[in-house]
């Protein structure tokens, strides 16, 4: 197996006509503005791809879909996280036949099962295909069951085709633990950074990122990626500091317990002249007004000029 | 009049030795306090948790900070922790630290209570305001909103309301919540000092903390100051392969903490006693698995023994 280094990989938003129907048109041009804007691989449908508001069916479809609108020019990652293994394991072998380059996967959605049947779990879908295969921490906030690094070992150990992590978690200590516990287990052990958060992870000695918000501003994210790949960790805080900035705006716009952001991430993205619709129900769009402040707020942000407007 | 102090690098946190009898050992104290200024700590911060600060009575905290900050002879600057379970024992020992000659104090909401953002803002203003020192605050979230937080909206209140706030602790060890503070405090207040509450410092140094209050120090000084010293070179090699070894230790010590570090010292010929009830003290077994981890990580070969 040849080893997949995804680099800077992004994660486009789902768009959703007003019948909620899945708006490939428009999803079209979603993956063209990644592939022109710096995009080295893509991961979908991640959480900011509303990935659970997605039935079985769709989330099949929109990865034929996107493997056949990408056309091989970058790695196209398939996110085929669920609440059941069966289902789970079922959407990881459609996606090997589909032509994704990985597979990714987090703990189950919903049960809290103890830490070995998570590993179960985990190991069972990575177990299913012979294509790279990547654990997710699921965000943060989310119900479920934590990854903890002490299982990531045991997943080492269990499942071959187990290159790296996806951290969503954030958290210094988790990939304090995976980067050097990974890797004495297995060489060139991969940490993709996740949620936009760069220079930690970097500096810890990650190797690439997912980042969910590089449909709102991929010339910032790609600065960053590129000062933390030439270890210029320093000079990248003052960029990171905006991503925070941006990351904040998006979480604490909308109604979401979770602050998900998936209202917001839409939101930025028709401020910046690309219309992708609502999120599915039951996640609520902005309401007028606050629709209104959130985008005299990125309206305001000074470093979003030197982003792209429209697609 | 408010005195500049200068916070940076590894700073020490040091344990509160005891006698056999669980009684408090300032003379061993001192020694304690002086060994870590002797090992070249940039600071001494006391008594945090790693100090079993709550299983301390008030007047033995008060006793300690006298001792500390005697001891320490205006060498490197001295913090005092002040939270309790009782926001009036936090207003005691903050104001019998200044009366003690204390460089700043550290405090926090008492714990316990789950309190909203007013309800620790309100703390905070009370206990600042009522000494002259600086002030640093100590975030400590917990999973699921537990534990008491400071988000940047916070912070951002409390520069704009005091001007002795000098500084975090930031206990969240986690990119979006540190961010939410630093990219807030360090840009109203440049040289506001954000301090990592074990050193966790590679992932925060670049984004601009100044140093740890340290976990390891007290069996690892010299791994703390290596650290510190590559960090500073932007050494990133060096760093990382000293970060990897102190979250070594972090994984064996956090386990009731500091009942394993405790150990572990008396271990490298510093009899600090033992560790105060409901914290167990470390056993033979567990002080016989130390010593082997410790020499496979070249911690008992390369680090100081005995005072």
């Amino acid at each position: 197996m040849k080893t997949l280094q995804p680099g800077l990989v992004h994660a486009p938003v789902t768009p959703f006509r007003r019948d909620q129907s899945v708006d490939y048109a428009t999803y079209a041009k979603v993956i063209e503005f990644h592939l022109r804007n710096g995009a080295e691989a893509l991961a979908l449908p991640m959480p900011e791809g509303e990935d659970m508001s997605l039935r079985d069916g769709e989330l099949r479809e929109l990865l034929e879909f996107a493997v056949k609108q990408v056309k091989g020019r970058v790695p196209v990652l398939a996110h085929v996280s669920d609440a059941g293994t069966s289902i789970a394991v079922a959407r990881a072998i459609h996606a090997e036949k589909t032509g994704a380059a990985a597979i990714l996967s987090h703990p189950p959605y919903f049960w809290h099962p103890r830490p070995a049947m998570v590993v179960e779990h985990l190991a069972r879908i990575g177990a299913a295909v012979k294509l790279p295969f990547y654990v997710c921490t699921p965000p943060v906030e989310s119900p479920g069951t934590e990854l903890m690094s002490d299982m990531v070992m045991q997943l080492i150990e269990r499942v071959p085709n187990l290159v790296g992590v996806v951290d969503a978690s954030l958290d210094f200590v988790f990939m304090e633990e995976v980067i050097s516990g990974g890797r004495r287990l297995r060489p060139g052990f991969q940490l993709l950074a996740g949620r936009d958060y760069l220079v930690s992870a970097s500096a810890l000695g990650g190797n690439g990122a997912v980042v969910p918000l590089a449909g709102i501003a991929p010339n910032l994210v790609r600065q960053v990626y590129d000062l933390c790949r030439q270890q210029k960790f320093l000079e990248a805080r003052g960029k990171q500091e905006d991503i925070a900035h941006l990351h904040h705006l998006v979480r604490e716009a909308g109604a979401s317990g979770l602050k998900d952001g998936l209202a917001g991430i839409k939101c930025a993205m028709a401020a910046m002249g690309r219309e992708c619709g609502v999120p599915r129900p039951p996640v609520r769009p902005l309401g007028e007004v606050e629709r209104g402040r959130f985008e005299d707020a990125v309206q305001s942000l000074a470093f979003l000029k030197a982003e792209p407007r429209g697609w | 009049m408010l005195m500049p102090i200068r916070l940076k690098g590894v700073m020490q946190a040091p344990v509160s030795p005891m006698k056999e009898d669980f009684s408090f050992d300032g003379e061993g104290f001192a020694k304690m306090v002086d060994f870590h200024v002797r090992h070249g700590a940039p600071a001494i911060a006391w008594p945090h948790h790693k100090a079993e600060s709550l299983n301390l009575t008030i007047a033995e905290r008060k006793l300690g900070a006298e001792i500390a900050v005697k001891t320490v002879a205006k060498r490197v600057p001295v913090s005092i922790f002040v939270g309790t379970l009782s926001e009036e024992d936090s207003l005691d020992l903050a104001r019998h630290a200044q009366k003690a000659d204390a460089d700043a104090i550290l405090t926090i909401s008492p714990y316990c209570r789950r309190p909203a953002q007013e309800e620790i803002y309100d703390s905070i203003v009370r206990i600042a305001t009522a000494v002259e020192l600086p002030v640093l605050t100590y975030n400590s979230p917990w999973r699921n909103g537990e534990g008491v937080e400071f988000t940047g909206e916070l912070t951002r209140r409390l520069i704009d309301r005091l001007p002795n706030y000098i500084g975090m602790k930031d206990a969240s060890f986690h990119s979006q919540k540190y961010l939410e503070i630093s990219r807030v405090a360090l840009n109203m207040r440049p040289g506001f000092a954000i301090i990592m509450g074990v050193e966790h410092l590679l992932a925060s140094y670049p984004l601009g903390a100044c140093g740890s209050f340290s976990s390891s120090g007290a069996i690892a000084p010299n791994l703390c100051n290596k650290f510190f010293a590559a960090l500073e070179a932007h050494d990133w090699e060096t760093a990382r392969e000293c970060q990897f070894k102190i979250s070594e230790l972090w994984r064996l010590f956090k386990e009731q903490y500091p009942s394993s570090l405790k150990g572990a010292m008396i271990m490298m010929g510093r009899p600090v006693g033992p560790t105060r009830s409901p914290l167990p003290t470390a056993t033979k077994e567990r002080l016989e698995f130390l010593r082997k981890r410790l020499e496979e990580l070249d911690i008992l070969q390369t680090e100081p023994h005995g005072w």
